[in-house]
C-alpha cells in the first residue's frame, strides 16, 4: 500500500521542493539548497524512518462504492493532519490545505520504480510566457480569447513514458523511373526507364517515448517531443516533490504497437532515402521486423495550463525540459474572412501593377 | 539633209522616251483596285487619298487589291504577278507592298518587294495581319485597309530607324485591362487562399506525430542489400512545333517574272 512522503527541510523543518532553475532542492521559507546527491542519501534515511511511520490510513467510508473506493486514495498529510484525496495514480501532489508538496511512495516501489527522469529545467513563468508567446502572431485568434483569458491552472506534471529500444530490418522494393529527354529537327523524345530497386539493412531506434498515462491525451504527449534523453538522470522521488506526478496506468504491452507504428514509419523514410537519382520512386513491398529490446520506464516533466472558453476546454502543454509549447487554438471566422478578402484584393493588386509595368 | 534628219530622228526619239516616262508616272495604275466592289465610291475615294498620300510621303507604294477570283492562281502568285505587271513600286528595286484580299475563298495575302521586304519582317506581317483581320473578318473593309495603310506608314518610319519591326522589337499591343485584371484577381485568390488556409492549419498544433526519425541511433543504419534493377524502357514521340518567329527577319522567293518578293497570307 501507499505511504505518504513530505522532503522536510533539515534546517528549519519546512516543506522542500525541487527548484528547476537551481537544479537543486530549495527550501522555500529558509533558502537553503541541497544537493540532489545529498537528498539521495537523506532520501534513504528518511525511508527508515518510514517505517516507525505507518499510521497512514485509507480512510474510504461505508457509503463509497466499491469500483469509486477502488480508483480512490486518500492520505494524512504528514504536516498538518489533512486528508489528501488522490486517484490511484496520483504519485506526487501537494496537500490541499497546507500547500506542502508530497510523494505517494508507494506509486514507485518494486516494479512501479522508474528507471529515470527528465528533472524539470523551465518553470510555472517560463510556461505563462511561453502561452503568450502562442498567442502572438497569430491574427485569426478571437480578441476576446486572448483578452479575457484565465489560465484555470498551470500544473507542472511528471507524466510517465515508457521508452523502448528497437532494430528494425527492413528489405523493402521501389518500382522506380528515370526519364530522359531529346529533340531533332522534327519530334521530342521522352524515354521512360523502369527500375526495381531493393534495399535491405537495419537501423536502431533509442528510447521512442509512449505515453504511458491515460490521463494525458496521447497526440497533445506527442506534440512537444522530443525530450532530450542525454539530460535524464537515475529516478530520485525527490524530484518529484513540489510537482504533480503519476504513475503508469497503461502498460509497456500495450505502449509498444504504438513505438513499433512510429519506428515502421521511419525505418521506411530512412530506406527510401538511399533510393536516389530517380524521377519518381513507389515502395512495391515492405517488410519490417521489429526486434525489441527491453522497455524502460521514465518520468519526463510537462506543463499543463487549461483554460475555458465559451464552455470548450483549451489544453496547452508545455515541454518541460525544452520549451516545446503546443496548444490548438480557436479560429475567429470573421478574422478570416477578413484576412481572406483582404489578401486577395492587395495580391491582385500589386500583380495587376507588376503586369501594368512589365507591359510598360 | 542627212543631218537634218538625224538630228529629227534623235528628237523623236527622245520626245517619244520622254513621253513613255511621263506616261509612266502619270499613267501609273491606282493605288487601290476594288475588283471586288466590296468599297463603296467615297469610302474607295478616301481610302485613296490616304494611300497616295502615305506612299508620295514615304516614296513606297501601299498597294490594296481585292477580288472575286483568283483565277486559278495561288493568293501569293497572284500577289506578286499583279505586282509586277502593274509596275508597282518606287526607285529601282520597286519598293512597296500590296494587300490582296481574294473574296473567292477568303484569302489574304501581303506581297512586300525591294524596300519592302526589309521594311516587313515575317513576324511583323503576323504582328500587322492581327491588327486588320478582326475588321476584315466582320466585313468592315474600309476599316481594315485604313488600319493598314497607316501601320505600313508606321512599319516604313520604324525601318527608317534602322531597324525593322521584328520579333523582339514589335510595337506593344494595348494594355488589356480586361484580361490582366481577370488574371490578377484570380492569382490573387489563389495565393489568398493559399496563406489564409496555411495560417488557419497553424492555429492547430496537437498532432500525432508520424515517425520517429528523432530517436534513430546516430550512424546505426546499415544497408546491406543495394540494388538496381534495370527491367525496361520506352519511347514517346510527339511532333515538335515548328517555331517560325524565333529567327526573325524575312523570307523570300521568286515571282514568275523573276523579281524577288516577300510576304504572307492567310483567311479570313
Amino acid at each position: 500500500m501507499a505511504e505518504l512522503k513530505e522532503y522536510k527541510c533539515p534546517c528549519c523543518g519546512g516543506a522542500i521542493a525541487f527548484d528547476s532553475s537551481i537544479q537543486k532542492m530549495k527550501c522555500p521559507f529558509c533558502d537553503t539548497e541541497f544537493e540532489m546527491e545529498t537528498l539521495a542519501g537523506y532520501d534513504d534515511e528518511l525511508k527508515n524512518e518510514q517505517a516507525d511511520q505507518m499510521d497512514w490510513n485509507i480512510s474510504a467510508s461505508s457509503e463509497w462504492q466499491s469500483d469509486e473506493m477502488d480508483k480512490l486514495r486518500t492520505y494524512v498529510c504528514k504536516s498538518c493532519g489533512g486528508e489528501i484525496v488522490g486517484d490511484e495514480n496520483t504519485a506526487a501532489t501537494s496537500c490541499p490545505y497546507c500547500g506542502n508538496p508530497v510523494v505517494m511512495m508507494g506509486q514507485f516501489s518494486g516494479a512501479l520504480k522508474p528507471d529515470y527522469v527528465i528533472p524539470f529545467k523551465l518553470d510555472k513563468k517560463a510556461a505563462k510566457e511561453a502561452l503568450n508567446k502562442h498567442y502572438k502572431n497569430k491574427p485569426f485568434l478571437p480578441k476576446v480569447f486572448k483578452d479575457q483569458n484565465h489560465i484555470d491552472e498551470v500544473k507542472g506534471i511528471y507524466v510517465p513514458f515508457w521508452l523502448f529500444d528497437a532494430k528494425a530490418e527492413a528489405n523493402i522494393r521501389y518500382r522506380a523511373t528515370k526519364v530522359r529527354s531529346w529533340s531533332d529537327s522534327n519530334y521530342h523524345y521522352t524515354k521512360t526507364s523502369h527500375y526495381a530497386v531493393m534495399r535491405g539493412g537495419t537501423i536502431d531506434f533509442e528510447r521512442v517515448p509512449v505515453d504511458g498515462s491515460s490521463k494525458m491525451p496521447d497526440d497533445l504527449m506527442e506534440s512537444i517531443e522530443p525530450f532530450q534523453f542525454s539530460e535524464a538522470v537515475d529516478f530520485q522521488t525527490a524530484y518529484l516533490a513540489g510537482y504533480l506526478a503519476d504513475k503508469y496506468d497503461v502498460d509497456a504491452k500495450q505502449s509498444i504497437e504504438r513505438a513499433n507504428e512510429r519506428i515502421k514509419k521511419s525505418t521506411q523514410d530512412s530506406f527510401a532515402g538511399t533510393v536516389q537519382g530517380y524521377v519518381s520512386v513507389i515502395p512495391e513491398s515492405t517488410s519490417v521486423r521489429l526486434h525489441n529490446g527491453e522497455a524502460k520506464y521514465a518520468l519526463y516533466p510537462v506543463w499543463i495550463l487549461n483554460t475555458t472558453w465559451k464552455n470548450n476546454k483549451y489544453v496547452f502543454a508545455m515541454n518541460g525540459q525544452t520549451g516545446k509549447f503546443v496548444g490548438n487554438l480557436p479560429v475567429d471566422n470573421g478574422a478570416f474572412i477578413r484576412w481572406l478578402f483582404g489578401l486577395w484584393g492587395v495580391i491582385s493588386a500589386v500583380v495587376f501593377g507588376i503586369s501594368y509595368l512589365l507591359w510598360l | 539633209m542627212k543631218k537634218r534628219f538625224m538630228a529629227a530622228l534623235l528628237i523623236a526619239i527622245l520626245c517619244l522616251s520622254f513621253g513613255m516616262v511621263v506616261c509612266a508616272t502619270e499613267g501609273k495604275s491606282p493605288r487601290l483596285v476594288d475588283f471586288a466592289d466590296i468599297l463603296t465610291e467615297s469610302e474607295e475615294e478616301g481610302l485613296l487619298t490616304i494611300l497616295d498620300e502615305i506612299s508620295e510621303r514615304q516614296q513606297f507604294d501601299i498597294v490594296v487589291v481585292t477580288t472575286n477570283t483568283l483565277d486559278g492562281k495561288s493568293p501569293m502568285t497572284y500577289a506578286d504577278d499583279y505586282y509586277d505587271e502593274n509596275d508597282y513600286g518606287f526607285g529601282a528595286e520597286k519598293d512597296g507592298v500590296l494587300l490582296l484580299v481574294s473574296m473567292e475563298d477568303r484569302d489574304w495575302w501581303i506581297s512586300t518587294a525591294g524596300y519592302g521586304i526589309t521594311v516587313f519582317t515575317d513576324t511583323g506581317i503576323t504582328y500587322l495581319s492581327e491588327q486588320f483581320l478582326p475588321q476584315l473578318g466582320d466585313g468592315n473593309y474600309e476599316e481594315a485597309f485604313t488600319r493598314f495603310a497607316y501601320l505600313c506608314d508606321e512599319f516604313i518610319t520604324q525601318a527608317q530607324t534602322g531597324e525593322s519591326y521584328d520579333s523582339s522589337t514589335l510595337p506593344k499591343a494595348p494594355f488589356s485591362v480586361g484580361y490582366h485584371l481577370s488574371r490578377a484577381l484570380l492569382i490573387g485568390l489563389l495565393i489568398a487562399v493559399i496563406v489564409t488556409a496555411t495560417m488557419r492549419y497553424n492555429m492547430k498544433s496537437v498532432r500525432f506525430q508520424p515517425a520517429a526519425s528523432a530517436y534513430i541511433k546516430s550512424g546505426s543504419m546499415n544497408v546491406t542489400e543495394k540494388r538496381d534493377l534495370f527491367l525496361y524502357s520506352h519511347v514517346d514521340r510527339t511532333v515538335r512545333q515548328k517555331s517560325s518567329s524565333s529567327g526573325g527577319g524575312s523570307s523570300t522567293h521568286t515571282s514568275s517574272s523573276g523579281k524577288s518578293h516577300g510576304g504572307g497570307g492567310g483567311k479570313f
